[in-house]
């Protein structure tokens, strides 16, 4: 055949197809890792000071450590107790507010620096300053004038700290530019009016303000502000103020931040092994937060070195928990593999852990099913049933008798609710909003819905904290629904306008509102109309109002019951329902501030009656955290937070062949 | 034929200017913060840095020429939701597994539609002929996240054959391919089946079968010739559809590829990831259109480049 | 055809006057074949065609009168007594009597009894809104059959509603998805095609080079784009202001998408037919390009137009499938197929297969895509100007 273009085209088909499985072979480079678990969305950062959600928490909860961490209790697996980690032990003062932790001897980062007590005052002010922009800033709060550092709310006399404008890289924020310590004499604030058109049409104005701050410097002496030292005055603006509000300083000099200064923080290192954190008042929880995984450490040398945010690579990220990062495959997969230089590497049994970033509970229990997966973190509701029946037809089998349950489901620290927009009446009449509670019927959600066993919730704060029990709220009463929505003025809900129910879209989500749309209207009588958004403007209309009811939930983030009810205190980050009470905000303030436990607890107990009274929010029911595992992973357990540090479990061989030969797996 | 390709090389840079001018603004001006939106709130301070480390301060037709400007430089900075990776890494991981799987769906497209339908048009109004086209209208008429259900069902769960999900060993790549390719091979072999039907029908198969050539012979290199010519002008709207399936599939078969990318920042806004991956798939629908219009010319002598 | 003398050597040549009427009379009795009458009648003759056809007609007629059949609620939810049911020939529901015991019963709407208010109570749980036409259509439905329902014969959901119902009514949001945006694709299409044949030249070139170019993009993605906008608040609002709902942006749309075919297609039609006689004969007598390409040179490409509408439908209807599938097609209570479908398939787990519930969902989709695509085939041999009079 005489050779052209036209004759070669079967083989350049054959070529291409040859280069795409080229292609998508070689990912297939890893081999198997011992341990494969489905860590739901893909994780945003490996930077603990960046990280907020669950995904992200497993993930650096085994590369990094903190002072402490939470283990399961010795004496009861079940629970979920602080134990020391980088720390060997802490002191606690008198007034219980000054905590002294004892950094342990001997532990090394991977690039084989010491941990040092420096590590703690250099992340954390990397952790609370502003530039950083860490979403969970405000835990670190409860540390004496943190809020201050972060928030920037700078008052004349303040002592203040000044970072010039002569970072080495402007984008990174470490190694800082020339820091210049000082006392604020003065501000001076302008605002510029900025006005603009857009497609021919007038934007909003937006107010920009610009600060000029004078300051009464002081020297520096070994290497600490000399605060007695001789004063000399001299005014910083931050940079990229205009021009035209400096031209009464004429000796302004350009300034990256005038913060805070940092040493009037509470967070101070007494010598390299000990750490003074100062409180601003006793937070019993304290220990929970400071094993709580944004709070870990990271190393100064390797964030100096590559910046943000090339030092979280693989190749650069230095780590000093039980684990380190060999590889990651965006929404694919995250190897782990064990450290050597672990200060407890002896008791660190898996070797390799693949965390693959499998949203979809579908594909998960698959995945399961097949023997792709160890660890399942959800469960599809719809299956639950069926996998329970499985389990009982397990133990039938003598030979498989003794074995774990798969599918592990236990009571979690976490509330699924509803908030209601207290601003907008009708449903500004706690009444209404009563009725509305009282009205669902949570035992049929919990039954038919959910179907994992959750418990129908009638007020805010889930049970399971130890030594709290909270008030008798009734759960569900139609005729007293109806009672309280003809009080109200709406009887036989005549003269109600429609609610809307907001809520992410989810199907578990949607499923629930439907029943809740189709209660409300064959008790009350009220029309219902759902609305579903985009996980993002979900929580934009949620944060600016803009909704009747609106799907929510919230998960502790230590067991205490502050973490749920400081939420609704007036104008709280998380309240979000527009309600306000004055009583209620005086309790949550009085419990932080009192010592005894006891009475601590039953303070907070009155301020969760006034909230079932008032009801700015409509609880639906607890979490039950839902897990499959694979029985012949030792020590994991169920626990209220639904933790399960991964450097304690253990892979039983034996079992896992004979399960592999049970379930015919591949 | 350099005249051809440097006019539509031309074409190519206007085309990815509108899109990226239209989808641009379209996110912008609609969502302005983009995925600046975190669970819990930020306070004032930590917002106006992370605005500042987006441009978010800066006018937005300021910041289209900024954009503009670094794309120039094949650089689409940062993502705003995955923040430890640049948009470049993200495209570097999952475009290559997105081509593969494309091209394995087209090739397994291609082979099966082109099978099925030599077979068809031979045994013409037999039974076969009649299975093979109900399959392929089936392959149409059903939606391929049904389809790929199904398919899990029965080659993992009932007969074992695959695995359930995943990517990178060889047996992963056959259950999301074969999904990939069920519409399209569907298409390929009517349009195949057609082609032959008439092509067989014209003088110079019955010279070839004349002359005493064997009958494999005459239908794979004389009638088959014939017959390819639709399909390789359905190349085009295939690949635009091969580009949507994988949305789907990739979700189903947990495979970290650009269309799970896509769908992920299309959802949570990170617009920065959405319009750089909007200008990739731009850039690849081009260049395969482009490739067809060129191999039409090479295959049919007839048909003229520049017309 | 007769002629009266053959000897008179003008007769032919100068026919009187007498000889015209006759032809006249002639002419008027033979029934001329127009391309339609042809085309029915070769369609009459394919069984598959006709199969398709009137299966499609008897599933339009059943989305309209929907609210007519004996169907059980699409909306009512019965979580204690009827979740997941596979397909049953008799249903029933425990209900409490009216001493208060608990008691087995048929499924029933429970609307006879009702009166005014109460009864407009239950209709709004049982439809939510229905429009007047809907209205008159239940109450003969009521009249006829009274609160009888017929059984779950499709099995019923995981929150305990009726599937069979449910696939009626997706029914009528599926059909209309599909029309409304083919129809938008059509108007799209044919317009700038016949705009684009006529005028030829320069402004030829240049539309069907944008054209070309539009097959470059990708739209799915810019649509998706569109319609994650489209669901934001703010929009949605301004868009009900203007009386425009987000499912008809969600039409128009699609039919957006899927015009460039078209337009190819029918530019392709309009540059043979344009140099036709009777479009010279209309420029003659002074009618206006506008004119021309509208009522002159459109009607004569509608068979190509038809055959492709007949696809389009098909291809809509899997858009509308995928967009349900990544969430963002219609919004409940609204139903459509590919919404019961991607419901069906989400719930097929290794453990538990709910069948039902993704089988027929899918053989109503599937069914008509088929019906529609065999009746494209059909039609296209039928109108097939080679296949004449074969």
């Amino acid at each position: 055949m005489r050779w052209s273009i036209r004759g070669l085209f079967p083989y350049l088909f054959l070529l291409f197809f040859f280069v795409a499985l080229f292609l998508a072979l070689r990912m297939g480079s890893l081999p198997p890792a011992e341990f494969t678990f489905a860590n739901g969305t893909e994780i945003q950062t490996v930077d603990p000071a960046k990280s907020s959600g669950v995904p992200e928490g497993r993930i650096i909860d085994s590369i990094f450590e903190g002072l402490y961490r939470k283990l399961p209790d010795p004496h009861d697996p079940e629970q979920m107790i602080p134990l020391p980690a980088l720390a060997t032990s802490h002191d606690l003062s008198e007034d219980l507010k000054t905590y002294t932790f004892h950094i342990r001897q001997g532990v090394q980062w991977t690039n084989g620096d010491p941990v040092t007590s420096y590590d703690w005052t250099f992340s954390w002010l990397r952790f609370l300053h502003p530039e950083s922009r860490s979403q969970y800033a405000y835990q670190l709060w409860y540390v004496k004038n943190a809020k201050k550092y972060t928030t920037v709310e700078l008052a004349e006399g303040d002592k203040v700290e000044i970072e010039l404008a002569d970072r080495p890289d402007e984008a990174q924020m470490f190694p800082r530019g020339t820091m210049i310590s000082g006392i604020l004499k003065k501000i001076d604030k302008f605002e510029e009016k900025l006005t603009g058109k857009f497609n021919g049409e007038d934007v909003e104005p937006v107010m920009l303000t610009w600060l000029v701050y004078t300051v009464d410097c002081v020297p520096e002496k070994e290497g600490k502000p000399d605060w007695d030292g001789p004063l000399t005055q001299r005014v910083f603006y931050v940079k990229g103020t205009p021009s035209q509000f400096l031209k009464d300083f004429p000796d302004a000099e350009a300034a990256m931040h005038v913060l805070y200064h940092f040493s009037q923080v509470g967070i101070r290192a007494l010598d390299s092994k000990t750490l003074e954190i100062e409180l601003e008042s006793p937070t019993p929880y304290f220990l929970e937060l400071a094993s709580f995984y944004p709070m870990h450490p990271v190393n100064r040398t390797c964030v100096e070195q590559y910046g943000y945010p090339n030092w979280t690579k693989p190749e650069n990220i230095v780590t000093v928990g039980p684990y380190e990062i060999k590889e990651r495959r965006i929404r694919d997969r995250i190897r782990l593999e064990k450290s050597p230089t672990y200060w407890d590497a002896d008791n660190v049994h898996l070797k390799t852990i693949d965390a693959l970033a499998v949203q979809s509970d579908t594909t998960q229990l698959n995945m399961y099913m097949s023997g792709q997966l160890d660890w399942a973190t959800t469960v599809p509701n719809s299956a639950l049933d069926e996998l329970r029946l499985l389990d009982v037809k397990k133990h039938k089998n003598p030979e498989r008798k003794d074995e774990r349950d798969d599918l592990l489901m236990a009571p979690m620290l976490s509330t699924y609710f509803y908030r209601v927009n207290t601003t907008r009446p009708p449903l500004d009449n706690p009444k209404v909003r009563r009725a509305l509670s009282l009205a669902i019927n949570k035992q049929e959600i919990v039954d038919h819905v959910t179907r994992g066993g959750q418990i129908p919730a009638g007020s805010l704060v889930p049970p399971g904290v130890v030594g709290y029990d909270g008030p008798d709220a009734e759960v569900y009463n139609p005729e007293k629904a109806k009672e309280l929505l003809a009080e109200a003025g709406f009887p036989d809900g005549k003269g109600m306008r429609p609610i809307e129910i907001l809520y992410n879209t989810n199907e578990g989500h949607r499923s629930i509102a439907e029943v809740i749309q189709q209660q409300w209207k064959k008790t009350l009588h009220i029309e219902v109309k759902l609305r579903n958004v985009e996980w993002g403007v979900y929580l934009t209309m949620q944060r600016e109002l803009d909704y009747d009811v609106c799907r929510a939930g919230w998960i502790g983030d230590y067991p205490d019951p502050n973490t749920f009810l400081d939420m609704f205190v007036s104008g709280g980050e998380n309240n979000e329902t527009g309600w306000s009470n004055k009583a209620y905000d005086k309790l949550i303030e009085e419990a932080s501030t009192e010592p005894d436990p006891q009475k601590r607890f039953s303070i907070l107990k009155d301020s969760e009656e006034i909230l079932v009274e008032e009801m700015p929010i409509l609880p639906v029911y607890f979490y039950v955290s839902v897990n499959m595992v694979r029985p012949y992973i030792k020590n994991f357990y169920p626990n209220l937070q639904d933790l399960h540090p991964m450097h304690v479990l253990e892979i039983d061989e034996a079992l896992r062949e004979d399960i592999r030969k049970w379930e015919d797996l591949e | 034929m350099i005249k051809f390709l440097l006019k539509r090389m031309l074409w190519m840079v206007l085309t990815m200017w509108v899109v990226f001018t239209i989808s641009f603004f379209l996110m912008w001006t609609v969502s302005p913060e983009g995925a600046l939106l975190s669970e819990r709130q930020l306070p004032e301070a930590i917002k106006q840095n992370l605005e500042r480390y987006y441009h978010l301060d800066q006018p937005l037709t300021y910041r289209y020429f900024i954009v503009l400007w670094e794309y120039l430089h094949l650089n689409p900075g940062p993502s705003m939701k995955l923040i430890d990776k640049s948009i470049l890494e993200i495209l570097r991981e999952g475009l290559p597994i997105s081509i593969s799987l494309g091209v394995l769906g087209l090739s397994f497209a291609l082979i099966l539609g082109f099978a099925s339908g030599i077979i068809s048009a031979l045994r013409r109004q037999t039974v076969i002929d009649v299975t093979f086209r109900s399959i392929a209208t089936l392959g149409i008429a059903i939606p391929n996240f049904v389809l790929a259900g199904f398919a899990i069902i029965i080659f993992v769960f009932q007969l074992k054959l695959f695995p359930a999900a995943g990517w990178g060993r060889p047996i992963d790549l056959v259950l999301p391919s074969l999904c990939l390719a069920a519409p399209f091979a569907a298409y390929i072999s009517r349009l195949t089946r057609t082609g032959m039907l008439e092509v067989l029908g014209q003088d110079y198969i019955r010279t070839a079968y004349a002359k005493g050539l064997m009958p494999t012979t005459v239908v794979l290199k004389h009638a088959f010739r014939g017959a390819i010519l639709p399909v390789v002008s359905y190349l085009g709207p295939a690949t635009a559809g091969i580009l949507t399936g994988s949305l789907v599939l990739e979700r189903i078969f947990f495979i970290p590829g650009m269309g799970s990318h896509f769908i992920e920042a299309v959802l949570q806004k990170d617009h920065p990831v959405s319009l750089a991956i909007v200008m990739v798939y731009t850039f690849l629908l081009f260049t395969m259109n482009t490739l067809v219009d060129l191999s039409y010319g090479l295959i049919d002598p007839r048909v003229k480049l520049d017309k | 055809m007769e002629l009266t003398d053959k000897n008179d050597p003008y007769e032919a040549a100068l026919p009187p006057i007498d000889k015209y009427r006759e032809m006249y009379n002639e002419a008027k009795s033979i029934r001329g074949i127009s391309l339609w009458q042809d085309a029915w009648r070769r369609l009459r003759r394919d069984w598959v065609s006709m199969t398709a056809l009137s299966f499609l007609v008897l599933l339009a007629l059943a989305a309209i009168f929907t609210p007519l059949f004996p169907l059980q609620s699409p909306r009512e939810q019965d979580l204690a007594n009827r979740v997941a049911l596979p397909p049953e020939f008799v249903s029933t529901t425990k209900v409490t009597n009216k001493a208060g015991e608990p008691e087995v019963a048929p499924v029933s709407l429970n609307l006879v009894d009702l009166k005014d208010k109460e009864f407009e109570r239950r209709v709004g749980e049982l439809w939510t809104t229905l429009n007047p036409f809907d209205q008159l259509l239940l109450n003969v439905r009521l009249a006829i059959f009274g609160d009888w329902c017929v059984p779950s014969l499709c099995g019923t959901d995981l929150l305990g509603r009726d599937l069979l119902s449910r696939l009626f009514y997706g029914a009528r949001v599926s059909l209309i998805v599909g029309l409304v945006a083919t129809l938008v694709s059509l108007l799209i299409g044919v317009s700038y095609g016949a705009i684009a044949g006529y005028a030829g030249g320069l402004v030829d070139d240049l539309m069907m080079r944008i054209v070309d170019i539009m097959y470059s993009v990708p739209f799915i993605f810019l649509v998706l784009f569109v319609i994650t906008i489209l669901s934001e608040d703010e929009v949605k609002k301004q868009l009900e202001g203007y009386g425009i709902s987000r499912i008809v942006i969600l039409y128009i749309l699609i039919g957006a998408v899927y015009w460039l075919t078209m337009a190819r297609v029918v530019r392709g039609q309009i540059i043979s037919l344009k140099n036709e006689q009777f479009v010279d004969a209309a420029r003659t007598i002074g009618a206006s390009g506008f004119r021309i390409v509208f009522m002159h040179l459109v009607p004569n490409v509608l068979s190509i137009v038809i055959v492709y509408l007949t696809l389009t439908i098909p291809a809509v209807m899997l858009f509308e499938a995928f967009l349900s599938f990544l969430g963002l097609g219609v919004e409940p209570p609204d139903v459509s197929w590919g919404m019961l479908s991607e419901e069906g398939t989400r719930v097929i787990t290794p453990v538990k297969i709910y069948w039902w519930l993704v089988v027929f969902p899918a053989l109503a989709l599937a069914s008509t895509l088929y019906s529609l695509n065999f009746l494209g085939d059909g039609l296209r041999d039928a109108l097939d100007p080679r296949m004449k009079n074969r």
